[in-house]
C-alpha cells in the first residue's frame, strides 16, 4: 500500500537517506528500525510529506503521494504535545477537523473513543491538568480519530505505564484487524518481535537489512541449543557439536551447543543420552534485540 | 483554503476568549477616561482655586499704575515699610510681600517676592507678567499714546487654519489638532504592531516547546499554519482597536454627559487654553499632545476622519503583517523565549527609529525628505504614514507607499515561511543568521 523507492534527503552537509527503498504491504504492522539518527524520522517526515526527497519516490495504493492522501494517513510523532490551554474535547475536535473530519462526525466519534479508553470525564479538561500519560492517550485518539488508512506511531508506548501500553496495544491490534496498517518505529524490540510483520532496518542513511520478521530470524538462527542434564559427564566439543559454554552446579550441568554442519539436534542427543538424563533442550532464536545489536555493530565496525 | 480558516478561527477565538483579553479590552478605554477625566477634572479645580493674597510694598514713583487684582491674584498696597511687613507676615492675610522698588523703564530690577512658602512658577509668571503689562503701559503713555488708543490696542487674535485641499476647497484645520491625531495614531501603532508581533513569536514558540508542531504540520502545510496564526492575531488586534474606539467614545460621552455641565465643559477648555499659554511664556503654539481640546473638537471636522481611521487600519494590518512575519521566523528559530534577544534587535530596532523619527522630525516637518522617506520605505511606513497623514498626504505618496508595504510584507511573509519551515523542526540547536540564511535556501 505504501511504497518508497531510492529516497534520497540531504541536509546541507548530512545525508539523512541514502537510496531508501521499501514497500509496506496492505493490512500489515511494519516495524522500521534504526538506531538514533539513523534517518527514520526523516523517511516518516518524507511519507507525511512534512518535507520532500531531493530525489526517490513515494507511492501511495500505487498512486503518487500528494496532498489528498494527508486525509488518509494518520501520525503520532516521538515530539508530539498539544496545546496546553485548550480543552481536550475541542483540541481533539480541532486536529480532526483538520484532517477533514466534520464537526458532527469528528464529535461523534470522539465520544466513542473516550468512552472506551476511560477518559469520559475529560473533555473539559485543560491539557496542562493532565499527567503525561493521559496526554499520551489524547493523542493517541488524535492520531488515529479519522480511520485513516495508515496510521504512523513513532515510540508509541513510551511515556505509557504498562496497563495504558496494553491497552494501546490491544488498540493497535484491534485497528490492524479492521484493516489498518501500521508503521511502527521504535527501539523496544519486545514490541517489534510482538507486534510486527515486518521490518526494515535503518542504519547510517541506509537500509541494511528488511523482511518479515519470522524469516529474519529464521536466517540468523546458527543451530545453536541449550541444553540441561543431570549426571557426572564432563561434556567437550566432538565430531557432532562444538560446545560454546558449559556451566555446573552441584549435578546439574547447562551447556550451550553448537551443531556442526548437517548435524542434527537428535544426534546430539543420542550421543548424550547414555551418559546423563536430559531435563531440556532448547533451540537459541535470536532476538530482534540481537539481530539488530550485531547488524548495527557489525556495520559501525565496517 | 478551509484549513487556514480553521486556523485562523482557533486563534482567534483562543485569544479573544481568553480572561486577561476580556479585562485588557474593558479596563483599557475605562483607564484612559478616567485618567483624561481625572486630569481635566484636577486642571479645572487647580485653575479654579488658585488664589493668592500678594501684599505689595512699593517704593516706586516711576510706575504710576498701580497692579490690577484679577480672578487669581488680590493685590493689596501697603503703607508700612518693607521690615515691618515681613514681621507682621505670619500674622497677616497675605500669603506673600511683592516688594518694588525704585527702577527705570529701561531696568527694572530688584523685584522680591516674600513668603512663608516658595512661590510656585505659576504665580511668579503671573506676576512678572503684570509688572510687565504695567512697565509697557507706562512706556506706551510716556511715548504719547493715549488711554483710549491703549483700550484699542488690546485685541485678541485666533488664527483659523485653512488648508486648500487639491480640489480648491478649502478645509477646516488646526495644527494642534492634526499634532494631537499624529502623536496618538504612531504610539498607537507602534505599541499594536509590537504587541500583536510579539504574539505571533510567542504563539510559534508555544506550539514549538509544546511539541505541537509535528502533529501539526503532519495536517497542514507550514505556511498555512504561519499564516492562520497570523492572520488570526490580525483579527485579535483589529477586535481590540474597533472595541476601544467604541468603548472609549461611549464611556467618555457618557462620563461628560454625567458628571459635567455644559459651561463647565467651557471653563474647562478655556483655562486649559490659557494655561498652556502660561506656562509656554508668550509662544503660542503648543507642542505637546495635550492642550486645545477644545480645538480638536472644533476641528475634528474639518479632518478627514473616516480617510484617517482607513490609513491607519490599512497600515496597522501592513505593518503588522510585515513585522509579523519576521517575528514569527524569530519564533520558529528558538526553542524557548529566553533566546530570542538577538533576533528581536534587528527587528525592533528600524521599528524604534520609525517610531522616534515620526513623533519627532515627521511631526514638525510632515512635508520634508525625511518624512517623505520614513513613509515610503516598508519598515518605518506604518507609523511614518499615520502621523503625517492628519496634516495631509498627497495622493501619490499614500498610493506609493501603500504599493511598497504591500510588497514588502509578501517579501517578508516569503522569507519568514523559508526559514519556519526548517526552524519549528529544529531543537536543542543555537540557532544563527548564517544557519537560518542556510535553511531559507533549502528546497522543501
Amino acid at each position: 500500500m505504501l511504497s518508497a523507492k531510492n529516497i534520497v534527503k540531504q541536509y546541507a552537509t548530512h545525508r539523512a537517506l541514502d537510496d531508501v527503498s521499501l514497500e509496506v504491504e496492505k493490512g500489515k504492522i511494519f516495524g522500521l528500525l534504526g538506531p538514533n539518527g539513523a534517518g527514520k524520522t526523516s523517511l516518516i517526515r518524507i511519507i507525511t510529506q512534512i518535507t520532500a526527497p531531493d530525489s526517490g519516490e513515494v507511492f501511495f495504493n500505487g498512486e503518487r503521494l500528494s496532498p489528498k492522501h494527508i486525509s488518509q494517513i494518520g501520525y503520532l510523532p516521538e515530539e508530539r504535545g498539544l496545546y496546553k490551554k485548550m480543552e481536550i474535547g475541542e483540541q481533539v475536535l480541532y486536529l480532526s477537523k483538520l484532517k477533514g473530519l466534520h464537526s458532527a462526525e469528528a464529535t461523534k466519534r470522539i465520544r466513542y473513543w473516550f468512552e472506551k479508553l476511560e477518559m469520559k470525564d475529560w473533555w473539559n479538561k485543560k491539557v496542562e491538568d493532565l499527567s503525561k500519560g493521559m496526554q499520551q492517550k489524547v493523542q493517541f485518539v488524535a492520531t488515529v480519530l479519522h480511520q485513516p488508512e495508515l496510521i504512523i506511531l513513532d515510540e508509541p508506548f513510551s511515556g505509557f505505564d504498562p496497563v495504558n501500553a496494553d491497552i494501546i496495544k490491544q488498540e493497535i491490534l484491534e485497528l490492524n484487524n479492521n484493516g489498518a496498517t501500521f508503521i511502527f518505529s521504535t527501539h523496544r524490540m519486545e514490541s517489534v518481535e510482538e507486534l510486527c510483520d515486518n521490518i526494515a532496518l535503518i542504519n547510517k542513511s541506509h537500509k541494511i537489512l528488511d523482511g518479515a520478521v519470522e524469516d529474519i530470524k529464521a536466517s540468523y538462527r546458527s543451530n545453536t541449543y541449550w541444553i540441561n542434564f543431570e549426571g557426572d559427564y564432563p561434556i567437550t566439543s566432538n565430531e557432532i557439536y562444538e560446545v560454546k559454554q558449559v556451566e555446573r552446579v552441584k549435578n546439574q550441568t547447562v551447556a550451550k551447543l553448537q551443531l556442526k554442519d548437517n548435524r542434527t539436534a537428535n544426534e546430539a542427543l543420542a550421543q548424550l543420552l547414555p551418559h546423563v538424563s536430559i531435563h531440556r533442550l532448547d533451540e537459541v532464536i535470536p532476538t530482534m534485540n540481537d539481530i539488530f545489536i550485531e547488524k548495527v555493530k557489525g556495520q559501525n565496525h565496517e | 483554503m478551509n484549513k487556514i480558516l480553521l486556523i485562523i478561527q482557533r486563534e482567534y477565538l483562543s485569544r479573544v476568549k481568553k480572561k486577561s483579553f476580556i479585562i485588557m479590552t474593558f479596563l483599557t478605554p475605562l483607564l484612559i477616561a478616567g485618567v483624561y477625566g481625572l486630569m481635566g477634572y484636577f486642571t479645572y479645580k487647580g485653575i479654579k482655586d488658585t488664589h493668592d493674597n500678594v501684599a505689595v510694598v512699593s517704593n516706586n514713583k516711576t510706575l504710576t499704575e498701580k497692579l490690577q487684582t484679577d480672578k487669581n491674584i488680590t493685590y493689596t498696597y501697603l503703607d508700612s515699610s518693607l521690615d515691618e511687613a515681613k514681621k507682621a507676615l505670619k500674622k497677616s492675610d497675605y500669603d506673600y510681600i511683592l516688594y518694588l522698588p525704585e527702577f527705570s523703564l529701561e531696568q527694572p530690577e530688584g523685584v522680591e517676592l516674600f513668603g512663608a512658602k516658595q512661590a510656585g512658577m505659576s504665580l511668579n509668571k503671573r506676576i512678572s507678567g503684570d509688572i510687565e503689562e504695567l512697565i509697557k503701559t507706562q512706556k506706551l503713555k510716556q511715548s504719547g499714546i493715549s488711554q483710549s488708543d491703549l483700550d484699542k490696542l488690546k485685541t485678541e487674535v485666533d488664527i483659523s487654519n485653512k488648508k486648500i485641499a487639491d480640489t480648491g476647497a478649502e478645509e477646516e484645520s488646526s495644527a494642534g489638532a492634526s499634532t494631537f491625531i499624529a502623536f496618538t495614531a504612531g504610539i498607537l501603532m507602534f505599541m499594536f504592531i509590537m504587541m500583536y508581533g510579539i504574539q505571533v513569536m510567542r504563539g510559534v514558540i508555544e506550539e514549538k516547546t509544546s511539541r505541537i508542531i509535528e502533529v501539526m504540520i503532519s495536517s497542514v502545510k507550514p505556511f498555512q499554519l504561519m499564516m492562520g496564526k497570523i492572520i488570526g492575531i490580525a483579527l485579535v488586534g483589529l477586535t481590540q482597536f474597533m472595541l476601544w474606539i467604541v468603548l472609549t467614545l461611549t464611556i467618555s460621552t457618557v462620563a461628560v454627559s454625567v458628571f459635567v455641565s455644559k459651561d463647565q465643559v467651557k471653563e474647562i477648555a478655556a483655562s486649559t487654553q490659557a494655561q498652556s499659554q502660561i506656562t509656554s511664556g508668550q509662544t503660542t503654539v503648543t507642542a505637546a499632545p495635550v492642550g486645545p481640546i477644545g480645538d480638536i473638537q472644533k476641528s475634528l471636522a474639518g479632518l478627514d476622519v473616516t480617510k484617517i481611521v482607513a490609513v491607519f487600519i490599512f497600515f496597522f494590518l501592513g505593518g503588522y503583517l510585515f513585522y509579523s512575519a519576521l517575528y514569527a521566523a524569530i519564533g520558529s528559530a528558538v526553542d524557548s523565549e529566553t533566546e530570542t534577544q538577538q533576533f528581536m534587535m534587528p527587528v525592533m530596532l528600524p521599528l524604534l527609529l520609525g517610531y522616534a523619527l515620526s513623533l519627532s522630525v515627521v511631526t514638525n516637518d510632515p512635508y520634508g525628505s525625511t518624512a517623505f522617506w520614513l513613509s515610503v520605505i516598508p519598515f518605518t511606513s506604518p507609523i511614518a504614514m499615520v502621523v503625517r497623514i492628519p496634516y495631509g498626504v498627497p495622493a501619490w505618496e499614500l498610493a506609493l507607499s501603500m504599493a511598497v508595504l504591500v510588497g514588502g510584507f509578501i517579501a517578508t511573509v516569503w522569507i519568514a515561511g523559508r526559514i519556519y519551515r526548517v526552524g519549528i523542526l529544529m531543537y536543542g540547536k543555537k540557532t544563527t543568521f548564517k544557519e537560518m540564511f542556510k535553511w531559507f535556501t533549502y528546497n522543501n
